[in-house]
């Protein structure tokens, strides 16, 4: 499979899903530590966010790679020549 | 003092807000020195606009022209394409006053208010803004709302795929904030440490204070130059990720 030219768009776009996976795992925990001290449920709310945030950020992660992989697809006129 | 209570003196936010009455106005440093920074953009923009004969207008206006011609061909452009030719203005300001905040705390008693949360945040409100209005603008309010679910999608699977994708768009906004926010707090932090370490050290030992003070300053200042490039990064990883994240919202289909 080939990969790349990557333009500077692309690799910021990459640099950046590492933080956006912490953003959604934090957001969750913290949402459900709320949602746990309002109705006084600690710490099954906290935990069940963590784990939606922990889903919310591979799907964020998986959406990317999918992404990346159909631009790295080689285009039809390629596999017409042979090249990679 | 402590080494902690120092570092929060130096870095963190001051009040000296007045009363009326029971409403407090707060006049922060971090206020003040962004209402200064604004006045300073404002009279620079207008000497950049200014076409005057004399050479310095002329090298402004230059200047400007170049200015304006990067953050089109280099940021708009490639992150947003020819439709985001009309938002220019908005990412030279966005460039220009997060640039200005970052460095104005290399300046000896200055704050770097893009060390406060609060502000970074407001600058990615109105990043956030922006993208929502590029996909009411280009796809109108239901077609922006279509464009959250690819296309595709069983009918079964849109109720959960739309609030994963709408937090998708918050968590990007948060991290455009948080960024900004954790790379120049973390950079002044480390500058006070390693100007700290030299008294911290000192109090043990007066021989050994004054032995570390020179490896120190040189750390300072490798520190300093490593600052002043993060500074003009931040801004430029800034702006362009909000072009880009723009330009998703308007290319979705």
């Amino acid at each position: 499979m080939r990969f790349g030219p990557f333009t500077p768009q692309d690799q910021l776009t990459v640099t950046s899903l590492g933080l956006e996976f912490a953003v959604a795992v934090a957001l969750g925990t913290g949402c459900g530590f709320w949602a746990d001290r309002r109705f006084e449920t600690l710490p099954w709310l906290t935990v069940l966010g963590m784990f939606a945030g922990f889903a919310l950020g591979m799907y964020i992660l998986i959406k990317e790679a999918r992404k990346m992989a159909r631009q790295a697809a080689p285009s039809k006129d390629e596999k017409k020549d042979g090249s990679l | 003092m402590e080494v902690s209570e120092t570092l929060a003196h130096h870095i963190l936010d001051h009040d000296f807000g007045v009363m009326f009455g029971t409403l407090h106005l707060p006049i922060t440093t971090h206020t003040v020195t962004m209402f200064c920074i604004s006045i300073v953009l404002l009279v620079l923009g207008l000497l950049m606009a200014r076409q005057g004969k004399g050479v310095f207008s002329r090298l402004m206006h230059t200047l400007g022209e170049e200015y304006v011609a990067f953050m089109r061909d280099g940021i708009v452009v490639p992150g947003m394409g020819v439709e985001g030719k009309t938002f220019v203005s908005y990412f030279c300001t966005l460039f220009l006053f997060i640039l200005v905040s970052n460095l104005v705390g290399l300046i000896p008693q200055m704050k770097t208010i893009t060390s406060n949360i609060a502000i970074t945040g407001g600058l990615a409100l109105c990043s956030g803004a922006l993208i929502v209005y590029c996909g009411i603008k280009f796809h109108g309010v239901w077609g922006f709302i279509k464009s959250f679910v690819p296309g595709g999608t069983p009918w079964w699977l849109v109720p959960l795929l739309f609030p994963l994708e709408v937090v998708s768009l918050l968590i990007r906004v948060c991290v455009l904030a948080i960024r900004l926010f954790a790379n120049m707090i973390s950079g002044h932090m480390v500058l006070l440490s390693l100007l700290l370490i030299v008294f911290i050290i000192g109090q043990l030992s007066k021989l050994a204070g004054v032995g570390t003070a020179l490896p120190a300053m040189g750390l300072e200042i490798a520190m300093t130059l490593l600052e002043l490039l993060v500074a003009f990064l931040q801004a430029y990883v800034f702006t362009l990720l909000t072009s880009i994240y723009a330009g998703l919202v308007i290319h979705s289909h």
